[in-house]
């Protein structure tokens, strides 16, 4: 069995040895034109000229190219995927993000107002400084928790109102009602702040255009390249037959990888207009300005518990950033990602929620790692922290009254969301001994006695991994069908080549989709290559997001594999004569049972490709399709607790400890596991600590545009992790898993500020905004002293 | 190629790159690269001409210099920061670099590098003025000799002249002083929030002499003096510390940036100082 072990990645020699194939390492016969770009210095602003004629006479340049000439060329826009109405039954007021400024006017900075191909990168970085284009300044605004303000600046005046649209979900009556009859209530005012991926390769692409056939090909950092075919039949109005879409080794993706952003339709134009491959490959200031940007929610909520810290209800009423326009996946995040997931791992009665989406002049916002979880946990968790401190409760004493018991599984929640299993008590036992947590209270008294600040913080959670099924992400306002797809080709020779509508850019599919494949097929992982990323390749596929991957695109490699198999015993029961039912299959062979007769999986495989001897309703070739469509989401769950210190004369807070306990179900690869955990727990981390985009209120200018500004941490910032785990079965899919890719940054900023909180109560400190930089905690504290006073 | 055009000069010795800043008024040394190379490849800054002087051979020393130390233009941040020579003679120097940069920055870039491009949140400055250093510039015109505190003049200006090149740096020996050296930064090896690296002197019991120095809060390192007569006279006892911190906040007029306000940069910049007057104190021989 390879399921289960911790094999080392197949796929980390080359990249550890540099030898990784990226869309920046991509050469072709022809020589490969750049392409650079024109973006708005300003917030918000109306584009009055746009002078050319000296870049275009400039060395080099082969195309210099404005929003007039997209328009000109009847080029459109990309469409959203995941499109939402509102509450009121309403379309939503949806702006989608242009690929170029076609209107006349800028709505965020780094908005893209013209694109210069040139010969080489330096030639188009000059030409592109040498475009003239006036703008007209427009008041801006770029903070969410004031966008429905009276006299807030409209970022799409047409509309009337900064607002995309309303939506509500929950038990309305109920809750008001448990609030109302609540022995206690807390109620915290909690903005999560706005950060981005930061992904280690840089945005890229290179469009292609083969006049001869007709035949356009892009290659792109892109972590879903069958949904980027489906995009240009909007942008670039090409039919996806005709369009080949290569997502090559990528460096990151994390959700922000997802889109169709103005560069990757912008250089296949180029491509066509100059009959050269043309090619960006993004600055890091590019791309922490202009990649999707994340969370950015003001949120107001309201817990009410009984006497003995039950919870009893809970109301939330969230403003939800999207920026300057409607990024392709966005609505989803607030749509069916946040929402869903408030009850956390608690027995919640009453929860009723309201988000009002809204436009500021600020980087479109879509999903990142957690997408609508880290927000939610971070929401919910910040009401329970704060809840147990005011009734006197040990925090962790009041979170176990209120975790959902096993013999409730399946959980329904108050939004109407099952959970098929899990065991938060399981998750909480292990946790307690985990950090020896009794421990940690004595020594936080004792610490605190000498004037030092110590904090012990927890969040407990469930996350929604796995989707689809279709049906239920259909319903939740998805265009695209959430299933995934998988080929297992077996060669003449018995060696096998799976390909997958998944794509891998860290999560090491080269490796755990063989473990998969190696099992179901009985043979040895080195016989089993792994392709995807290719559409011409791979048969269909929606892509690597939301942890779904395994519990979709694995299940058909997992399923496929199934059918060749049986396919295969029905052959080589064919030339055994005997019954398929009488076959084994394991280490490359087919054996009768009981029996020493065996025969091996190579000579099969040959015979069904080249034998005429063969059942006469058998069809020749050994290869087998599936498109999975998954029974349910999976519901992975995990608990973490952490200690920080924070130091009482420079207010900086060291994180000390940082434990968590996962349930994933089945688990593929623990070496595996543990990096999506470990990774996932950095972001969070910097999330909670250091990372923030981050624009002046008064310009609306971009303050976090290279890696001084925008900190994200480093080896050195983190404890080094004390994980552990419990399986609960996943019931949605026949392996069991769960999905684990996004529990570190969906947890961690949440634990981490309850943490500080924590060590900071004594001092009248209610809530500090993330990231906690020790200025944020600094202010805190001045301002409890000054209310206190 | 991000950075704008440029003309490339490598020099082969001092004097080489002496000339060549005296026939290009629009040139820039280039030395570790970690500063400037950043810059233009932002474009931020478009130099003319770029002279390199990491082939000339034999000025990256650090030597013995009567008691003090003598660094040379192009010593390595890690040359000077693993020096046991440094160490010895100016451990203040050595605390500092536990928060100056990453590994793969110190490796290439240089001590001199750093001062010429005078950072306002640097904090070698702070440590050059605090231990009064000596910057040594030369140009074809001659050689003249720079005090830290006369160099540093306001942010990213020095008193170095365009087509002088900074070749030595002189630190002073120790003798009794005491030293320490504190900042704040958001996340550890990045630029300061505010820094305070101090000296004192004590004899009998009695504080003698004391250097305050700030960065990080102002266009340029700079002596807090309230905060140095404050410690000077008497004991370092808790009225002293309270004094000095007390003057140290409010001889600094510190600026607002996404990394932290002001009123922070104040409290911090008394928090920083009670810490490096209580350590120096403690260190002193
Ligand atoms: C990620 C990162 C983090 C950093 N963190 C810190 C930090 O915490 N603290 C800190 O202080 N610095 C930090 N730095 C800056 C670093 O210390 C640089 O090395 C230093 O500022 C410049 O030295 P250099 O040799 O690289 O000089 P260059 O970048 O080559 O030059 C800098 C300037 O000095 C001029 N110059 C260089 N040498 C001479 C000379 N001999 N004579 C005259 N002019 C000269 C150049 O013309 C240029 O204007 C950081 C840099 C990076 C990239």
């Amino acid at each position: 069995m390879y399921v289960g072990q911790a094999i080392r990645r197949r796929e980390d020699e080359r990249f550890l040895r540099g030898r990784g194939r990226f869309v920046e390492d991509i050469t072709l016969d022809q020589p490969i034109a750049h392409a650079a770009f024109v973006r708005s210095p300003h917030a918000h602003a109306a584009v009055t000229h746009v002078d050319t004629a000296q870049a275009a006479a400039m060395p080099g340049v082969l195309a210099v190219l404005t929003g007039a000439d997209w328009t000109a060329a009847g080029h459109g826009e990309a469409e959203g995927v995941w499109p939402v109405k509102d509450m009121s039954g309403a379309d939503s007021r949806t702006a989608y993000r242009p690929l170029i400024c076609v209107d006349g006017v800028v709505r965020c900075v780094g908005e893209i107002v013209a694109m210069v191909v040139a010969e080489d990168r330096h030639q188009a970085l000059d030409a592109a400084e040498a475009i003239e284009v006036a703008y007209e300044e427009k008041p801006a605004n770029t903070i969410t928790a004031g966008a429905l303000d009276p006299d807030i600046p409209l970022v799409h005046p047409a509309f009337g109102t900064n607002e995309v649209m309303v939506t509500e979900h929950g038990l309305k009556e109920e809750t008001e009602a448990a609030l109302a009859n609540a022995h206690h209530v807390t109620e915290v005012v909690v903005p999560t702040n706005r950060v981005t991926a930061a992904s280690m390769e840089p945005r890229a692409y290179l469009g292609h255009y083969d006049r001869v056939n007709d035949r356009y090909t892009v290659w792109t950092t892109n972590q879903a390249p069958h949904i980027v075919r489906r995009y240009f039949t909007k942008s670039l109005h090409i039919p996806e037959h005709k369009l080949r879409v290569i997502a090559p080794d990528v460096g990151g993706g994390f959700g922000m990888k997802l889109y169709h952003y103005p560069e990757e339709g912008l250089v296949l134009w180029g491509a066509i207009v100059c009959d050269r491959p043309v090619r960006w490959v993004g600055t890091r200031s590019e791309c922490l300005l202009g990649d999707t940007h994340a969370r950015d929610h003001h949120t107001v909520g309201r817990m009410g518990f009984d006497e003995n810290g039950k919870i009893l209800g809970v109301k939330f009423e969230t403003l939800a950033a999207f920026g300057a326009y409607e990024s392709q996946w966005q609505a989803s995040i607030t749509n069916a990602y946040h929402f869903t997931m408030l009850s956390l791992a608690y027995d919640i009665p009453a929860i009723h929620t309201q988000v009002r989406a809204v436009y500021t002049n600020a980087t479109p916002v879509d999903a990142y790692r957690g997408a609508g979880r880290p927000e939610a946990v971070y929401q919910v968790e910040r009401m329970i922290e704060n809840g147990a401190q005011e009734m006197g409760i040990d925090p962790l004493e009041l979170r176990a009254r209120n975790l959902i018991p096993p013999e409730k599984f399946p959980y329904q929640t108050a939004l109407g969301i099952t959970y098929d299993s899990g065991d938060p008590p399981v998750l909480m036992g292990k946790i307690k001994a985990l950090a020896d947590y009794d421990a940690l209270r004595a020594e936080q008294a004792r610490l605190r006695a000498e004037g030092q600040w110590m904090g012990i913080g927890i969040s407990a959670f469930f996350d929604m991994a796995g989707a689809g099924p279709v049906k239920m992400m259909n319903d939740l306002g998805a265009k695209v069908g959430c299933y995934d797809v998988a080929s297992v080709r077996v060669h003449p020779d018995g060696r096998i080549t799976v390909f997958a509508g998944s794509h891998s850019h860290g999560q090491g599919h080269e490796t755990t989709w063989s473990q998969i494949a190696a099992d179901r097929l009985g043979c040895d992982i080195d016989h089993i290559d792994l392709v995807e990323g290719d559409t011409d390749r791979v048969p269909m596929g929606i892509g690597t997001w939301g942890s779904r991957s395994l519990s979709t695109a694995g299940m058909a490699v997992y399923t496929a594999a199934d059918r060749v198999v049986a396919k295969a015993k029905r052959m080589a029961a064919h030339m055994m004569e005997c019954a398929p039912e009488d076959l084994d299959l394991a280490d490359g062979e087919f054996t009768v049972k009981g029996t020493d007769r065996k025969l091996s999986f190579a000579a099969v495989a040959n015979a069904s490709y080249h034998s005429g001897d063969r059942p006469s309703d058998l069809e020749i070739g050994l290869e087998e399709t599936s498109f999975f469509d998954p029974a349910d989401c999976t519901y992975p769950s995990a608990i973490h607790l952490c200690v920080v210190l924070v130091d009482p004369e420079t207010c900086a807070v060291t994180l000390r400890n940082y434990w968590a306990v996962d349930d994933v179900g089945t688990v593929i690869n623990p070496m595996v596991l543990h990096g999506q955990v470990h990774g996932g727990l950095v972001q969070g981390i910097g999330q909670a600590l250091m990372e923030e985009c981050a624009y002046d209120a008064e310009s609306g200018q971009y303050l976090s545009g290279t890696f001084m500004d925008y900190a994200i941490p480093h080896a050195e910032d983190v404890p080094s992790f004390g994980l552990d785990a419990h399986f609960t079965r996943a019931l949605g899919n026949p392996l069991g898993a769960k999905g684990a890719g996004e529990s570190g940054t969906i947890g961690a900023p949440a634990c981490i500020c309850n943490g500080v909180i924590d060590a900071l109560w004594h001092l009248g400190v209610r809530q500090i905004t993330q990231p906690m930089t020790p200025k944020k905690i600094w202010r805190a504290i001045e301002d409890a002293k000054r209310t206190q006073h | 190629m991000k950075p704008a055009r440029f003309r490339y000069l490598r020099a082969a010795s001092v004097n080489d790159a002496l000339q060549a800043l005296a026939e290009n008024p629009d040139a820039q040394i280039l030395a570790g690269g970690q500063s400037l190379i950043a810059m233009m490849n932002l474009r931020l800054v478009k130099p003319a001409c770029l002279i390199d002087i990491n082939r000339i051979s034999n000025i990256g020393y650090i030597d013995e210099d009567g008691d003090g130390v003598a660094i040379g233009a192009l010593a390595r941040h890690n040359d000077v920061k693993h020096s046991p020579l440094i160490r010895e003679r100016c451990p203040l120097l050595t605390e500092a670099y536990e928060s100056i940069a990453h590994h793969t920055v110190r490796n290439r870039g240089t001590l001199g590098g750093n001062l010429c491009h005078a950072d306002p949140s640097s904090e070698t400055p702070a440590v050059m003025v605090a231990t009064g250093a000596t910057l040594m510039l030369q140009s074809l015109r001659g050689q003249r000799e720079v005090g830290a505190e006369d160099f540093f003049l306001g942010t990213y200006e020095t008193a170095r002249r365009q087509d002088e090149m900074l070749t030595e740096i002189r630190l002073p020996g120790r003798r009794t002083d005491g030293w320490a050296f504190a900042e704040i930064s958001n996340r550890h090896g990045d630029f300061a929030i505010a820094v305070i690296a101090t000296t004192l002197r004590i004899e009998d019991g009695r504080c003698e002499a004391a250097r305050v120095v700030a960065s990080g809060v102002g266009e340029h390192a700079a002596r807090l003096e309230p905060a140095e007569e404050a410690l000077i006279g008497g004991p370092i006892d808790d009225a002293r510390l309270d004094a000095a911190a007390a003057a140290a906040a409010g001889a600094v007029d510190p600026h607002s940036d996404s990394h932290a306000d002001a009123a922070y940069r104040r409290d911090a910049i008394a928090a920083l100082t009670r810490r490096t007057v209580r350590r120096a104190a403690a260190r002193c021989d």
